[in-house]
């Protein structure tokens, strides 16, 4: 290998990725842009806190979770209104009060549409925002990085993977350093791990 | 600020901005790495002994709850004072009482949030966890107050061999359906806000436990700039979502009442009635929760500021102002409506038997807020403390009012029948008490209590200035 950077994880386990550490959200907001320009791709920022203008600049899509919502509201208006009508109407026709059971009775069931509507959108909306973004998981290969598994919390962190193929990993790192980055790591798999995606 | 003699004509032309300055979020100039210590030195420091003392008066409190709950199962409703015409006494008065509570949570966590209401956001959390909590207590009583427990599952749509289905038109029913809406939602909103910052108490656990109890419950949270895309757009959607789930609960929780022909009940103000009233029991709720929790813990005085407190009195105000009006309007209507029975309700409210408990109410919630109109009032915290605390007693004898006074004194003065809360029934409701604080102190203990993510995004320098950037 042909690099003189520290390294984490196992040394003899296939390489992970490059990380990077920045002291400030704008000097990783300058090296996103300019690794967008040296045309590097397969990158990924972590920050404590969303940072604005992060996901422009890595031209992140926008998030399809609004869409997932939306389907799952929808599905739920038809399930409650099933729920209801067919039992109360077709099955098992309840008179109450000589309430009709026909449309016109329609909006003593919207409170339940209503409600459900807005549970299974909710429940849409978690799940999908925690499977989206590639959780649950146990362990990542990111925490083979003592600095990363104690900093995340603080710091600003670019991790490059090492699937990256426009640049080698000494070019990486020097471009890097030139763009301030501190504590330009070489992460490594750990012993026991298998390789997954990222 | 200048005034107009001392502006030259060169800073004529520029506006004075420092009018529009919002008062900081966080007191004395404090960055993120401060506010990651602050809060989580709550979780991470030694258990202080107020605690273990607070846990178990509140557990034992719980408990006491508990027996009386099973007391009532195996005995049998005849345990609580409720009668005949007074179905409903103490069940549902605490019912409405917490799932009230609940609504200013929410409200100040999802509606404050859409409306880009900054200095909300570090009083959110703990609102969010009093909703969740208060739903628990809530939902303590739609279940056994049917009597025969174990007929529960007749209020679920599940197919059966007795050919029954519920009936969906019962404003009864929709409570089962709005109930467990609410409690899934607000239940997601809370743990779903929380998962950075539980990320954040993993990264930073000593012990192997903690580490993996934490390492949980983040679900794998890293931070990349992918999970922060999807995670702000969940946290607009259910924002979005759960404001109108609140009005909506409201509603229906109102409708129980509005939609009988009762006199007193069948008013179509009642959910507005009952909305105002939620978030202003409600704020009282944060009020009360959140002051002492400044004194136990100094670091938060920086984080709960003045100016917040300060706000949420003014919320307190406005919605006290608007239960002040519906008490009015509701006098007001039932003489309108020249129906006999309407006035009757009113009349035998505040001079029958039921006086006592109806005029506490108002002479609480008529004159208590409105001291908020003070600024010294509003400044001085203990003097806030008791006055929160007062909104409160006063809340809960309106919900009495509400159910008791209207359901002992019903069309014919041959049935009425006063209700007297048995012990069982006093017992059962300071359970609640003790479930909600038990719950809450648990909270306290193990889990952030402020959003670190969202206080640290908005401090002063905490985001890249694109102003002195060149555009991209």
């Amino acid at each position: 290998m042909s690099h003189h950077l520290p390294i984490a994880g196992s040394k003899d386990e296939p390489l992970y990725a490059i990380g990077a550490r920045f002291e400030t959200p704008e000097a990783l907001l300058g090296a996103v842009e300019r690794l967008r320009r040296e045309g590097v791709s397969a990158y990924e920022c972590f920050t404590p806190y969303p940072i604005h203008g992060l996901a422009e600049a890595m031209k992140l899509p926008k998030s399809i979770l609004s869409f997932l919502v939306l389907g799952g509201g929808v599905s739920a208006i038809l399930i409650a209104l099933s729920m209801e009508l067919i039992p109360s109407t077709l099955i098992y026709p309840l008179v109450v009060d000589g309430k009709p059971l026909n449309l016109s009775a329609l909006p003593q069931y919207i409170a339940i549409v209503v409600a459900l509507t807005l549970m299974i959108g909710a429940i849409t909306a978690v799940f999908g925002m925690i499977l989206l973004g590639g959780m649950p998981r146990l362990n990542n290969p990111m925490f083979a990085w003592d600095l990363f598994a104690k900093e995340a919390s603080r710091g600003f962190f670019l991790a490059i993977d090492a699937r990256e193929k426009k640049f080698s990993i000494a070019g990486l790192s020097d471009l890097l350093h030139e763009l301030g980055a501190g504590d330009v790591t070489a992460i490594h798999l750990e012993a026991s791990e298998s390789p997954q995606g990222t | 600020m200048s005034t107009a003699t001392t502006i030259n004509s060169a800073e004529k032309d520029a506006p004075d901005l420092s009018v529009l300055a919002r008062p900081p979020q966080v007191l004395n100039n404090r960055g993120p790495l401060w506010v990651t210590d602050a809060v989580c030195s709550i979780v991470e420091g030694k258990t202080p002994l107020w605690w273990y003392a607070a846990i178990t008066l509140s557990g034992g409190l719980a408990a006491m709850g508990g027996a009386c709950i099973l007391y009532m199962i195996v005995t049998g409703v005849g345990v609580w004072g409720s009668n005949s015409p007074c179905f409903w006494a103490w069940d549902i008065t605490n019912f409405i009482f917490w799932v009230s509570m609940a609504h200013a949570g929410s409200l100040i966590s999802a509606l404050l949030f859409l409306t880009r209401q900054k200095w909300s956001l570090s009083i959110s959390r703990a609102a969010e966890a009093m909703t969740v909590f208060a739903i628990i207590c809530a939902g303590v009583y739609p279940a056994i107050h049917i009597g025969r427990v174990w007929f529960v599952w007749f209020l679920f749509p599940v197919p059966n061999s007795y050919g029954m289905w519920p009936n969906f038109s019962s404003p009864l029913l929709w409570d089962v359906f709005a109930v467990t809406s609410y409690l899934t939602v607000s239940s997601l909103f809370w743990f779903a806000g929380m998962i950075p910052d539980l990320a954040v108490l993993r990264d930073r656990a000593t012990t192997k436990v903690r580490k993996f109890a934490y390492g949980i419950a983040s679900l794998g949270w890293l931070g990349t700039a992918r999970q922060w895309r999807h995670y702000e757009m969940m946290y607009v959607l259910l924002a979005g979502l759960t404001s109108v789930l609140v009005v909506t609960v409201t509603t229906i929780v109102a409708s129980d009442c509005a939609t009988s022909v009762v006199p007193g009940w069948h008013a179509t103000i009642f959910p507005f009635y009952f909305m105002v009233g939620a978030v202003y029991s409600g704020s009282a709720a944060v009020l009360t929760l959140l002051l002492p929790l400044r004194l136990l813990y100094p670091q938060l005085r920086e984080l709960i500021t003045p100016s917040q407190l300060d706000k949420v009195c003014k919320l307190l105000l406005m919605m006290g102002s608007c239960v002040a009006y519906v008490y009015v309007f509701e006098l007001f209507n039932a003489w309108y409506s020249a129906n006999p029975f309407e006035r009757g309700a009113f009349w035998e409210r505040f001079t029958g038997s039921s006086a006592w408990y109806a005029i506490t109410c108002l002479s609480i919630n008529l004159t208590v807020p409105q001291l908020f109109w003070f600024k010294a009032v509003r400044r001085c915290l203990p003097l806030v403390f008791i006055l929160a605390i007062l909104c409160n007693v006063g809340m809960w004898f309106e919900r009495f009012m509400i159910v008791t006074s209207t359901l002992t004194h019903d069309f014919l003065p041959s049935s009425w029948k006063d209700f007297h809360p048995t012990i069982v029934d006093i017992l059962t409701a300071t359970g609640t008490l003790g479930i909600f604080f038990t719950l809450f102190l648990l909270f306290i203990r193990f889990v952030p209590i402020m959003s670190m993510n969202e206080l640290k995004a908005v401090l002063p320098g905490t985001q890249p200035d694109h102003s002195r950037r060149e555009t991209h």
